[in-house]
């Protein structure tokens, strides 16, 4: 177990090294190979640990492993630790299973790419960092982890580095990460102040209950887990991160990384139920994100960006369940979004990468009935995302908002915006699939439209999506609340629910979010396949998605640059400026005056120095 | 010991020193100016000797025999510069060199 545990996190790891250090030695296919079966090996180790917990009890699930003291100061020490439990063992399946899937699908998307062999050790550098993030048994290591992923994630939204807006987009990420990263490390500081220790289990067993102290920690926490998750109100980089390759948005910012905050509230919960204010504030800032995202997505013409506003809406169904203790829940929807929303990017993918890299879905519109295979990918990954039964965001998604219920008020609320949302989904989901998928191709198609070998996309890709579509239908049936629950059981020791719905909430959510699903895809059925409506006008609220961009660009950026310009006019150029210049001149004048001393006569200077000495002598008696 | 007594030296010795500079302050000249400072290094070497035959220690006669050293080198520095001078027909006149004035 703790042998899987580390191959499973340092063959991601060998895999960089090697890439990176065999260099031009390597060829670029060998590069790929490398990364892909390493991964696939990380996989296996997280399967093999997986199925040695099998034939544990319940109790005896977590293994922590300590190779050495990592860093030591003062009375602190933290070892470089790894954490095998029911939780992190989940994350190391999802991260290395899809993980591998993508990277092998990237050998065929990013073939003949320039560079190949730096895609191929960043996505490995990822891999290896989302593990040690899963894996770590302290939340140093996770913090570790959680800056690694960050990392890589700007290496590779900033892939092509020719392009100015990727390299935008990536210090965008990387900015708006990084204020994630400084809460989260403040957080840590008060924890290792008020607990002495920063392990899993002495910090959970000796963090503050209630207060001020639970409050701030939490939040901190939550800082961290709303940046790296795109969730309002520091989502503004996850859209733009659409920027790098097919498969790295599909990896980085679907699957896996952007889940990072869910696996952290999860893995932190006992933290944020001392703090039940801002756990709920956490499923208040999940409805807010997937109403919000659900909404910009009806209008974006970007198939990559429809996607990544889908991404945020579903994370912020997680956030909804993480926030209002449905733990395993959230964690299932997490896996299940894993799966079916790698399946759409990567199935969106396909189409790019046939289309010489076209992404604007009123260009490609009619593209399915050149790749029939590509749209019954597709289908399925929106099915899915939608939520209808039995593909597998159903068995996901409604529980989430029938344990909602449980909640007061405030779940009613949730649950209502949950629903709305559904509804959006419906519609945004298959706009995108009508539009692009159904009717005639449109001309820039047919000009543009490149078969590979007569197939619709080489092996690795069309393999590898199957393998997610696969995924995506029949993994829902590993829970079906409230029938079978092996998925809760196997988290509760970890992370006990704090609610749960009953039988009649389940199979009433699961009615009326079927029907709503529904409603939704038949009126995009009604806009923009059968076209009996007429579209309305986008309105300028969403096309400028909700003004965040400008309201940050007016907040930090113009308002610092009106302060300095401000400072420069009054402070730089009068005071600092003017007070140097007016130093200058006085020695230049005194200088002037000074000068006439000079006078050249050798007599005189040497009379000065005589009368000098004379007077020093005076004085020198006169003193003694 | 012989001879007269210590004041009589210092007499002497600041008389001699008096006598050299003003040369140096009063005189144009450069080798004028030049035997003036070595009369002022002599009335210091006086005093040197003196007080060293008064202490009846060596140590003023060591540095009176520097003080010739550094005289000397002195000298042949300065007479190099004035025989330059003469060479390219300037006058020897310190009043006259003021190229340094502020």
């Amino acid at each position: 177990m703790k042998a899987a545990a580390w191959i499973c996190l340092l063959l991601p790891l060998a895999s960089t090294l090697a890439i990176t250090l065999g260099g031009t030695a390597l060829s670029r296919r060998t590069a790929g190979w490398i990364s892909t079966l390493t991964t696939f090996g990380a996989f296996v180790a997280a399967a093999v640990a997986f199925f040695q917990m099998l034939g544990e009890s319940a109790s005896e699930r977590t293994h922590v492993t300590t190779s050495w003291t990592w860093l030591s100061a003062g009375q602190y020490h933290f070892g470089f630790s790894l954490l095998v439990d029911q939780l992190s063992v989940m994350m190391m399946l999802i991260v290395a299973g899809v993980g591998g899937l993508i990277i092998a699908y990237s050998l065929g998307y990013m073939d003949g790419e320039d560079e190949e062999r730096r895609y191929f050790a960043y996505m490995s550098l990822f891999v290896f960092s989302m593990l040690l993030l899963v894996e770590g048994a302290n939340l140093l290591l996770l913090l570790a982890g959680w800056g690694m992923v960050g990392l890589s994630s700007y290496l590779l939204i900033g892939f092509y580095q020719e392009r100015h807006s990727a390299i935008a987009a990536a210090k965008k990420a990387f900015i708006m990460n990084a204020f994630g990263d400084a809460t989260f490390a403040l957080a840590l500081f008060l924890l290792v102040e008020h607990t002495g220790s920063l392990d899993y289990s002495s910090v959970f067993a000796a963090a503050p209950h209630g207060g001020t102290v639970a409050n701030l920690i939490a939040l901190g926490l939550l800082g961290g887990a709303v940046a790296k998750s795109a969730q309002i109100p520091l989502h503004t980089w996850l859209p733009d991160a659409m920027e790098g390759p097919t498969p790295v948005s599909a990896l980085i910012h679907a699957a896996t990384m952007v889940t990072a905050g869910v696996y952290l509230i999860v893995r932190c919960h006992p933290l944020f139920e001392n703090a039940y204010f801002i756990q709920d504030t956490a499923a208040a800032l999940g409805a807010l994100t997937l109403l919000m995202a659900g909404l910009i997505a009806l209008v974006q013409v970007d198939i990559k960006r429809v996607i990544a506003y889908s991404t945020m809406s579903q994370i912020g169904y997680m956030f909804v369940a993480a926030g209002i203790g449905t733990y395993a829940n959230a964690m299932f929807h997490l896996m299940t979004h894993a799966f079916f929303k790698a399946l759409l990017f990567l199935a969106a993918g396909i189409v790019i990468h046939a289309v010489a890299g076209e992404q604007d879905i009123r260009k490609l519109a009619g593209v399915g009935k050149l790749m029939p295979r590509t749209k019954a990918f597709f289908v399925v990954g929106s099915l899915a995302l939608v939520a209808i039964f039995p593909f597998s965001g159903f068995f996901s998604k409604d529980p989430i908002l029938a344990a909602a219920l449980q909640r007061g008020w405030f779940g009613i609320t949730l649950y209502v915006i949950g629903m709305t949302g559904a509804f959006l989904t419906g519609l945004y989901a298959f706009r995108l699939f009508f539009i692009v998928f159904t009717g005639e191709p449109s001309s820039f198609v047919r000009e543009h439209h490149h078969a590979h070998h007569g197939q619709e996309g080489p092996v690795s890709m069309m393999a590898t999506v199957g393998v997610l579509a696969v995924l995506a239908t029949i993994a829902g049936f590993l829970q079906w609340a409230p029938l079978w629950t092996p998925l809760t059981k196997w988290l509760d020791p970890v992370a006990p629910p704090l609610v749960e719905a009953t039988s009649a909430q389940e199979w009433a959510t699961s009615g009326v979010g079927i029907t709503i699903g529904l409603a939704g895809i038949g009126l995009a059925w009604l806009l923009y396949s059968a076209k009996r409506i007429r579209v309305p006008r986008a309105l300028p609220v969403l096309e400028h998605k909700f003004y965040w961009d400008e309201a940050y660009d007016v907040l930090w950026y113009r308002s610092s640059d009106l302060v300095s310009r401000g400072l420069y006019a009054f402070v730089e150029r009068p005071l600092i400026g003017g007070s140097l210049v007016a130093v200058g001149r006085g020695f230049s004048l005194a200088g002037r005056d000074v000068g006439r001393l000079q006078t050249g006569l050798v007599r005189s200077y040497a009379l000065a120095l005589a009368g000098g000495l004379a007077v020093l002598v005076v004085i020198f008696l006169a003193v003694r | 010991m012989h001879g007269p007594d210590i004041q009589w030296y210092v007499i002497l010795s600041a008389l001699l020193f008096t006598t050299g500079a003003l040369g140096v302050l009063l005189r144009r000249s450069p080798l004028i100016i030049l035997l003036s400072v070595e009369i002022m290094l002599n009335a210091s070497n006086l005093l040197l000797i003196a007080f060293s035959r008064l202490h009846g220690s060596e140590d003023g006669q060591v540095f009176a025999i520097s003080v010739m050293a550094v005289a000397a080198s002195e000298v042949v520095v300065g007479l190099g510069l004035i025989v330059a001078m003469g060479r390219r027909n300037i006058e020897l006149d310190v009043d006259k060199l003021r190229t340094l004035r502020g």
